[in-house]
């Protein structure tokens, strides 16, 4: 029914939206999000032909392209055959005119109608989104948020339209309100065509069975909602719901790097994307169909950094990991949980070359790993104990140093710059005292966050963790891990966390993978894996955790709060 | 603020008004009756006359006596004799009141009217040519002075072009009627009401045109266009309407500019209305009637600022169903 063909916008600067393609039938529902100067408001006053600015490309409507049409004639299909529902700000509604008033009006804007007809009609339209007499004959300023938005979404019903597009129809509501209303807008739109303008997430996965991202004024990832939620492809898509605060989530608050720029050559997104390469710089990516999505990536999305295809490894009779299926894509925390004993720290040394891997295979970036130098500048590890992983022999500077020296970057002076850089990153000074410490002048946090550093100091693309935090009490724990995350956030630091502690696994990982016995029993994102497990281990671990929770925590619903 | 509440307000400020009018006479050195009538009428008043007016007056009172005399007589209607025209006040200026409510009457609704017509159409048209033209214009008339204005027309449409009449409100001995003598009015009004408006109408054209361009960027205009409304709907029902507000504000803060204007113009134009008869009251040093117009006008700009407000009342409903 609505069909968008290379649609651009233009306020005279740099295109807001750009080469948009969409596609929306009658009785359906897509979502467009992305952060606020994405260009989602324009999109959806370009449909309605709102837009100040210059449109070019191709707007189908009920077969017939709208920007070829005169202005009078789009004119008497906006509030008749299209319609928008407006974010519910102050003055959305004409503050001098009763919410009712202003319905009739929508209503005799188009039709041949008597008054009284037209206002039966408009209340009747205010009851079913639940105004009714008083509140209906009241003025804008009379109403609460909730009453307005709905007063809103009434005028946008008043001819029946077949397409709807709702900007921002729960922004700025508490959470109550929020949830009727989306209800209340999910009835409506069942017959409809509806376009669903939002930065909420909840709210859009709610409404809708597609969802489209924009960025930049580009769709840089298209596909149904369920699944590009469960599984985002492009960065950007998994950047935004990181940092979008929805239930279901268990991983912290995660931000994107930067902030949005316009008029970017190449990629719209590449200045804050971690995983770029110089074709971001210089080309704007084509969106390309896989598997059901739409994803608009030279790289074709999240590149998955290590893949590990069914590894067995054995020592003597004793098969330690068998057939470990693993990916590990660009910038995430894969959890990898278990009972001691079940194989996990063996599939890590396997992966690092320091035990020999049987049969099955590991991949880097796509190409098989041969255990080069090259491979150490990508990989590093962090052991469990870092009394024994650092040297006793070494002070800071050299422990911390170790790494360039065997790859042979840089001279003395860089070397060191280097190393004084990394442990200001992991929040460790980097005086000339504190690099002539040797570790026994540390703490345990101190030594731990030294052979982070000494990870680190490569800049590698994956971090391979073994119990890093084991040893330490809570307090350098959560420092130590949001360490890590937020590196993992500048920099697209793919983590493979090793950890028999579930809660912790919970807190900071997007997957879990859960190994016994030498298998993987279950594999999923975190919040999925945590709240519905599906092997019978697995769910006896989450019990375990659950069982230990201190007694504050409620066991029955009614507790009282002190 | 409620209703009674303004109306209290008001009633307040004419006590203010009326206490003032009755005390600055009395307050002046010597002898009241000399400040009221002042000195050269004082040496041609008879004893009798004397006489009279002191009890008239009651000026051989004690104070609040006084001034309970003063309210009976206003609410009489009597507002003093003027020696001058050897006649009461309140005759003298009800002979010259219709024509100064005509002139000013009609001047403040012409340049309401026109200027807030103006301002929308300029407002919604915003950096296009017609609204650059037009503000160019009215930025230019803003400013001048009413009575210079007035010489300008008189000299260029009165002296040079013979056009219109040089001074009066209608042709005297004429015994014209019916519509010879509307056309006539008309014919005298015209240049004394055009100085009026084109001074006036910039100030109303500023401010509706400022909000106009605010109002033309709310949220709800964007609502009426997805609505389909038709541009003028946009323009009047919805933008021109919410730019008025503060334009019927204004209206009530001009008014008392307006009445100096209108008593300048009169002189300009030696048009008969109350502006010529303070200015005669002036130069005869005719306090009583000076007095009277002064209370007049007073009471009409209160008057009119009340109505204002019980207006905005009525066009903004923001005010009247606050909750």
């Amino acid at each position: 029914m609505l069909e968008i063909k290379g649609l651009n916008i233009t306020y005279g600067g740099p295109p807001v939206i750009s080469g948009v393609d969409l596609r929306l039938d009658r009785g359906e529902a897509l979502a467009v999000i992305g952060e606020s100067g994405a260009g989602k408001t324009t999109l959806g006053l370009g449909v309605m032909g709102l837009v100040k600015g210059r449109c070019t490309g191709e707007i189908v409507f009920g077969g017939r392209n709208l920007l070829a049409m005169a202005e009078d004639e789009r004119r008497r299909m906006r509030g008749r055959d299209m319609a928008m529902v407006f974010q519910n700000v102050d003055d959305a509604l004409h503050p001098l005119y009763t919410a009712l008033d202003q319905i009739v009006e929508a209503i005799l804007t188009h039709r041949r109608l008597e008054r009284a007809a037209a206002r039966k009609r408009a209340e009747d339209l205010l009851r079913r989104v639940g105004l009714e007499g008083s509140r209906a004959a009241a003025y804008p300023h009379q109403l609460s948020g909730g009453e307005r938005q709905r007063a809103l979404i009434a005028m946008a019903l008043a001819n029946d339209p077949a397409l709807l597009i709702l900007d921002e129809p729960t922004a700025s509501l508490d959470a109550l309100t929020k949830g009727e209303i989306t209800a209340l807008i999910k009835g409506l739109i069942k017959d409809k065509a509806a376009l669903v303008i939002t930065h909420d997430i909840s709210t859009a996965a709610r409404l809708t069975g597609r969802m489209a991202v924009l960025y930049g004024g580009r769709i840089v990832e298209c596909g149904p909602t369920a699944e590009l939620l469960a599984d985002p492809r492009h960065p950007y898509t998994r950047g935004l719901l990181r940092s979008y605060p929805y239930m279901a989530a268990t991983k912290d608050l995660q931000g994107i790097p930067g902030r949005m720029e316009r008029g970017v050559p190449g990629c719209p997104f590449h200045p804050r994307c971690t995983q770029k390469i110089d074709l971001c710089r210089r080309e704007t990516p084509v969106p390309e169909s896989n598997g059901g999505r739409l994803v608009a990536c030279h790289r074709g999305g999240i590149v998955p950094l290590l893949e590990i295809k069914r590894l067995s490894v054995s020592f003597g009779p004793v098969r330690a990991v068998r057939e470990a299926v693993i990916t590990l894509h660009e910038g995430e925390t894969l959890a990898l949980v278990g009972k001691s004993g079940s194989g996990k720290t063996t599939l890590a040394r396997a992966v690092m070359g320091l035990v020999p891997a049987g049969e099955g295979e590991i991949r880097l970036e796509g190409g098989k790993i041969d255990g080069s130098r090259d491979f150490y500048r990508k990989v590093q590890m962090v052991f469990q104990n870092p009394g024994e992983s650092v040297s006793h022999r070494m002070n800071v500077l050299q422990a911390v140093g170790e790494p360039l020296d065997v790859q042979g970057i840089g001279n003395g002076e860089e070397r060191l710059a280097l190393v004084r850089r990394v442990l200001d990153e992991v929040e460790l000074p980097s005086d000339d005292g504190f690099l002539k410490k040797y570790p026994h002048q540390l703490s345990g946090g101190e030594v731990q966050r030294v052979a982070i550093a000494r990870a680190l100091v490569l800049n590698p693309k994956v971090l391979i963790a073994d119990e890093p935090t084991s040893a330490l009490d809570a307090s350098v724990q959560a420092k130590i891990l949001k360490l890590l995350l937020n590196i993992q956030e500048k920099r697209g630091l793919a983590i493979l966390l090793i950890t028999h502690d579930i809660a912790l696994a919970r807190k900071v990982s997007d997957r879990i993978a859960v190994m016994l016995n030498g298998r993987i029993v279950e594999e999923g994102p975190a919040g999925r894996v945590l709240s519905s497990p599906r092997h019978g281990f697995t769910k006896k671990l989450v019990e375990a955790v659950l069982s230990k929770c201190p007694p504050t925590q409620p066991e029955s619903q009614d507790s009282s709060l002190p | 603020m409620d209703r009674t509440g303004l109306l209290l307000n008001y009633a307040a400020a004419l006590a203010i008004i009326l206490v003032l009018n009755f005390a600055i006479p009395r307050l002046m050195p010597g002898d009241p009756l000399q400040a009221i009538y002042g000195d050269e009428a004082m040496i041609a008043m008879t004893p009798e006359m004397k006489e009279d007016i002191i009890r008239r007056f009651s000026l051989d009172m004690p104070p609040d006596r006084q001034f309970r005399a003063y309210i009976a007589s206003l609410l009489r209607g009597d507002l003093g004799h003027s020696y001058y025209f050897n006649a009461p006040v309140a005759e003298v200026i009800t002979g010259r009141l219709p024509w100064t409510a005509l002139l000013a009457g009609l001047a403040l609704v012409l340049s309401m009217a026109a200027g807030a017509f103006l301002g929308i159409e300029s407002g919604y048209r915003r950096g296009r040519p017609a609204d650059g033209v037009l503000l160019a214009g009215m930025m230019s008339l803003s400013g001048l002075p009413d009575f210079f204005a007035g010489i300008l027309l008189l000299i260029l449409f009165g002296v040079g072009l013979g056009l219109v009449p040089l001074a009066g409100a209608v042709t005297p001995y004429s015994g014209l009627g019916g519509m010879a003598l509307f056309l006539d009015i008309l014919h005298h009004l015209a240049l004394p009401l055009a100085s009026l408006v084109i001074v006036r109408i910039s100030a109303v054209y500023l401010l509706t045109r400022n909000t106009m361009v605010l109002t033309m960027g709310a949220a709800f205009i964007r609502t009426a266009r997805a609505k389909g409304c038709p541009e003028a709907a946009v323009r009047y029902r919805h933008a021109g309407r919410s730019s008025l507000l503060p334009v019927v504000t204004a209206a009530g803060l001009q008014l008392p500019h307006l009445i100096t204007g209108t008593l300048f113009v009169e002189i300009v134009f030696s048009y008969p209305g109350i502006g010529t008869l303070l200015y005669n009251a002036l130069l005869t040093r005719d306090y009583p009637l000076m007095q009277g117009v002064l209370l007049l006008v007073t009471v009409v700009v209160l008057g009119v600022n009340l109505m204002v407000d019980l207006l905005y009342r009525k066009i903004d409903p923001r005010v009247t169903h606050a909750y």
